[in-house]
């Protein structure tokens, strides 16, 4: 049987009155691909922070293998760097080359001797095909370049699992399909992930599991087929209809 | 001196708490509403020689602690306003990464703050390079002090006082360069920063 990797149980965010995350359960196993969407204000980054605790839950529990995260008196830092964690908005570290932003987590957190970080960090960018733009600067590469950068120095740390935040969003439609072919090769390898994605063709190919969030609610989940053919509720059936006009336009 | 402690008081001020932000908050008032004269003349005889009955300590000794002192509350402010420039998703980042808060400060904010905070810190320098007179109230002689008993001998005041002048000049100058250039040699590709 394959093992649970990360789990939340009746997780709630509540930013004073609004409610950002409303009782959201899930499993995802290893190997596991889980896609969610929604449409914006739904909650889905906040359920994302939540999950890699970034952000504190209100109420609920996530949980990592076995471990309890919500409880008192846990390493956070410690189980931040097992779980890989990706920004919408990219955020390398603006004064470190593209490999010192790898090198950084991988020298203080894994405590790495100088040389293993460094080959581990070229090995990270070939992974997403940076590795000749090891030297540069984020100011000095274009924004679907960056996030490639963003995805290898997730990657590096060897996560038990990765969360994507909308990674594409940012980015110019033309730039967005080296992305997405960075994280196909990494859904090829077996990576255990968790995207927030409106990339629907990407979704149908990669994810195993869908999940519609809206107003902080899960409103329904199952298999791409399920959503592209026949949902069952009508918000995701009228979200779905969107997505796919938009997706065609483009 | 006065860019460590002030780079401390920026951090305790910044992530803190509340007890320890004001306490900041009351040392820096301290620094700097009150006369950098008055500060090393309450320090020299009244702390030093008064409360701790140091009678021959060298004035050298608490001009240098009086500068610090002064120093970095005007630094905390510089130090303070980079540090909060370096947008909190920084932070973020290198949280995700699994680096504790303290680390990430030290590898990730301080590191863009101190590039931000360069010309900011050459401004600090020439004033506080031109406050050195005010010594002579504790019997440290600095240049302008010597420039005097140099020119009460001689009579020649306008040719020493115009000397000193270039004196300082030249120092502040040469020292703003020196700013200059690590400024230049720190930029980072890309980014024009401009403070």
């Amino acid at each position: 049987m394959t093992q649970t990797v990360m789990e939340c149980a009746n997780l709630w965010k509540i930013y004073g009155k609004i409610v950002a995350v409303k009782d959201v359960s899930l499993e995802i196993k290893e190997g596991d691909i889980k896609l969610i969407f929604g449409p914006s204000g739904s909650g889905k980054s906040t359920l994302a922070g939540c999950l890699a605790m970034l952000t504190t839950p209100t109420k609920g529990s996530v949980f990592l293998r076995e471990e309890c995260l919500t409880e008192p008196g846990v390493d956070l830092n410690k189980a931040r760097a097992r779980i890989g964690f990706v920004f919408q908005h990219i955020w390398l570290f603006h004064h470190l080359t593209a490999r010192g932003n790898i090198e950084l987590g991988l020298r203080r957190v894994m405590k790495s001797p100088k040389k293993e970080a460094r080959e581990r960090a070229m090995q990270a960018l070939r992974e997403v095909k940076m590795e000749k733009w090891a030297g540069h600067y984020p100011a000095q590469m274009s924004g679907g370049q960056q996030q490639r950068v963003g995805i290898a120095r997730a990657l590096a740390m060897d996560p038990e699992i990765i969360i994507l935040d909308e990674p594409t969003s940012a980015l110019d439609p033309e730039l967005t399909g080296e992305v997405i072919d960075a994280l196909r090769d990494l859904a090829k390898k077996g990576t255990t992930m968790l995207v927030i994605s409106h990339e629907m063709p990407f979704a149908r190919e990669v994810a195993d599991e869908m999940i519609f969030l809206d107003e902080g609610m899960i409103v329904e989940r199952g298999p791409p087929d399920l959503f592209f053919t026949n949902p069952s509720s009508e918000r995701a059936r009228k979200f779905m209809a969107r997505l796919i006009k938009r997706t065609r336009r483009e | 001196m006065g860019l460590v402690l002030g780079t401390l008081l920026a951090i305790g001020d910044l992530y803190g708490g509340k007890i320890v932000s004001t306490a900041i908050r009351f040392y820096v008032e301290f620094f700097r509403g009150s006369a950098l004269i008055a500060q090393a003349f309450l320090f020299f005889f009244g702390i030093f020689r008064g409360m701790l009955r140091l009678e021959l300590i060298d004035p050298i000794i608490v001009a240098f602690i009086v500068f610090t002192l002064n120093s970095a509350a005007y630094q905390k402010g510089y130090v303070k306003g980079a540090m909060e420039s370096v947008y909190k998703d920084q932070m973020t980042a290198g949280l995700s990464l699994g680096l504790s808060k303290p680390q990430a400060i030290m590898y990730i904010v301080l590191p863009q703050a101190m590039r931000i905070m360069i010309p900011g810190w050459s401004n600090e320098f020439s004033s506080l390079a031109k406050s050195t007179p005010a010594l002579l109230t504790v019997g440290v002689r600095d240049l302008t002090a010597a420039g005097r008993s140099i020119a009460s001998h001689t009579f020649r005041f306008v040719e020493t006082y115009a000397f000193i002048g270039l004196i300082y000049l030249l120092w502040i100058s040469v020292v703003m360069k020196i700013l200059d250039i690590i400024y230049d040699k720190v930029k980072l590709p890309g980014i024009e920063i401009t403070a």
